[in-house]
């Protein structure tokens, strides 16, 4: 019972939103995880190229002991150079990124994805002592991944943009030149694969394979990043909104190395008029 | 002896939860931990098995995206549930393994998620198939696994077995017809 109640305090301890802060809870098991998650991580791909080398050994099997050998080797080379340049080739992007964009982003390194099936969380080993902070967003030469969630010292927890409460203001087409405006959010049926665009008004012109970009107006994705592009569009009326699916441009499913932008958007102007109702009050 | 092997099941099962998606995306839906937490169930000892599934709940809820807790709260009922049956009814048989572990991946799911839809963190992804997917893998894998388990950890499992052939060969030689 002490366990159950126990269990019970913390998830509401959890449960409750402190206004945007970072919880202390969630830093603290952050803090504690982190370590096993790299663990994990490393021991995965330990035991992924240990599976990979059982199958190059057995295609080489009828080979004689001298040539297995070699050729063994040969292929952990070739296997240990293709992984070097890809690596090479995705923080080469990542820079181009970070020179195209002009905020200041920090390149992390992907070392878990969530341990339940319930969510779709992944942990980067960069947190507050690299200057992250929770709101930041993340992501990859191909697109936006997500926004950081929860920040340890070492580590933090990405939502990505497929999350059903992920959601990113986006425009179809050219930043300016489209009236396309609309918000992008994961939807449970799509899986990991796609992610929705609503609110697209059904009068603007749209087509498959038109590119969304960011629009900035989520208060979390500076302006002009690549969201995907249109793969599906259920046109829409005068007073019907198009349904769209996006396939996100980074791709989610295989990520690595990811960026944390580190941005803060503008702030909001306050209206200056007060509301209506609030005036008639101080009127009386 | 047998606390220490458990510990290292229990880690062992943990790193493999906190890999596995890793390596392939479907193998999430085996709950290594709550086989560990199923089978210490199945050997009648409660405190044992709610604090294991308590710690394994805790750290796996620490490196997930839901809430803290709710994995330590589903998989310590579950825990106590399966140990509450193991003590009035004979769940010895390894094919009632079988239905055991698959209430225990249902019970475990739905408290779950319950806990995150009450407390306003629903799951996003479809609650029956994914439900239904980690049951089917985490009874297949944990069938095996619970072999394993007692090969591995089981001392009084092998103590009984010991004693259940020695009592085979002791009334074979004391028969109805050796009698005469």
């Amino acid at each position: 019972m002490a366990l159950l109640v126990g269990n019970l305090i913390i998830m509401a301890v959890d449960a409750r939103d402190p206004d945007g802060r970072p919880k202390m809870l969630r830093i603290w098991t952050q803090s504690f995880a982190s370590p096993l998650q790299n663990a994990s991580s490393k021991a995965s791909g330990a035991t992924s190229g240990f599976f990979q080398q059982i199958w190059n050994f057995r295609s080489t099997a009828k080979e004689n002991e001298q040539l297995k050998e070699r050729l063994s080797q040969v292929e952990n080379e070739l296997h240990a150079a293709r992984q070097a340049a890809g690596e090479n080739d995705r923080l080469q992007a990542l820079l181009n990124l970070k020179e195209q964009t002009d905020i200041k982003s920090i390149p992390a390194r992907v070392i878990a994805r969530d341990p339940s099936v319930w969510f779709n969380t992944i942990t980067i080993n960069r947190g507050t002592s690299s200057g992250v902070e929770v709101n930041m967003p993340v992501v990859t030469a191909g697109g936006i991944v997500g926004r950081v969630i929860t920040v340890s010292p070492w580590a933090s927890q990405v939502m990505l943009i497929t999350d059903e409460k992920a959601g990113a203001g986006a425009v179809v087409g050219q930043l300016g030149q489209s009236g396309a405006l609309g918000s992008v959010r994961g939807r449970a049926d799509l899986g990991a694969a796609l992610v929705e665009m609503r609110y697209v008004s059904g009068l603007e012109k749209v087509e498959v394979n038109d590119f969304v970009m960011t629009t900035g107006q989520d208060g979390i994705y500076p302006p002009g990043l690549n969201v995907g592009r249109v793969v599906d569009v259920k046109p829409g009326t005068t007073t019907q909104a198009h349904q769209i699916l996006i396939q996100p441009g980074a791709q989610l499913d295989h990520l690595e190395e990811v960026a944390v932008l580190l941005y803060h958007p503008p702030p909001r102007s306050v209206p200056e008029q007060t509301p209506p109702q609030n005036a008639d009050r101080t009127r009386r | 002896m047998s606390q220490i092997k458990i510990a290292v099941v229990l880690l062992v099962a943990i790193l493999l939860q906190l890999s596995l998606r890793g390596v392939w995306q479907p193998l999430s839906y085996i709950d290594f931990p709550l086989v560990v937490v199923v089978y210490i169930a199945l050997q009648r000892d409660a405190w044992q098995a709610l604090l294991v599934g308590t710690l394994a709940g805790l750290i796996v809820d620490a490196a997930s995206g839901g809430l803290i807790g709710a994995g330590g709260f589903s998989k310590t009922l579950t825990a106590y549930i399966i140990y509450f049956a193991a003590t009035r009814v004979n769940l010895e048989n390894p094919l009632l393994r079988i239905p055991v572990l698959a209430a225990g991946s249902v019970l475990d799911s739905a408290i779950y998620v319950f806990w995150h839809r009450v407390l306003g963190n629903p799951p996003t992804v479809p609650f029956v198939q994914t439900m239904s997917y980690k049951l089917i893998a985490t009874t297949v894998v944990g069938t095996l696994a619970l072999y394993m388990l007692d090969a591995l950890v089981a001392e009084r499992s092998a103590q009984r077995r010991q004693f259940a052939t020695r009592r085979r060969v002791a009334r074979r030689s004391t028969g109805p017809l050796r009698r005469r």
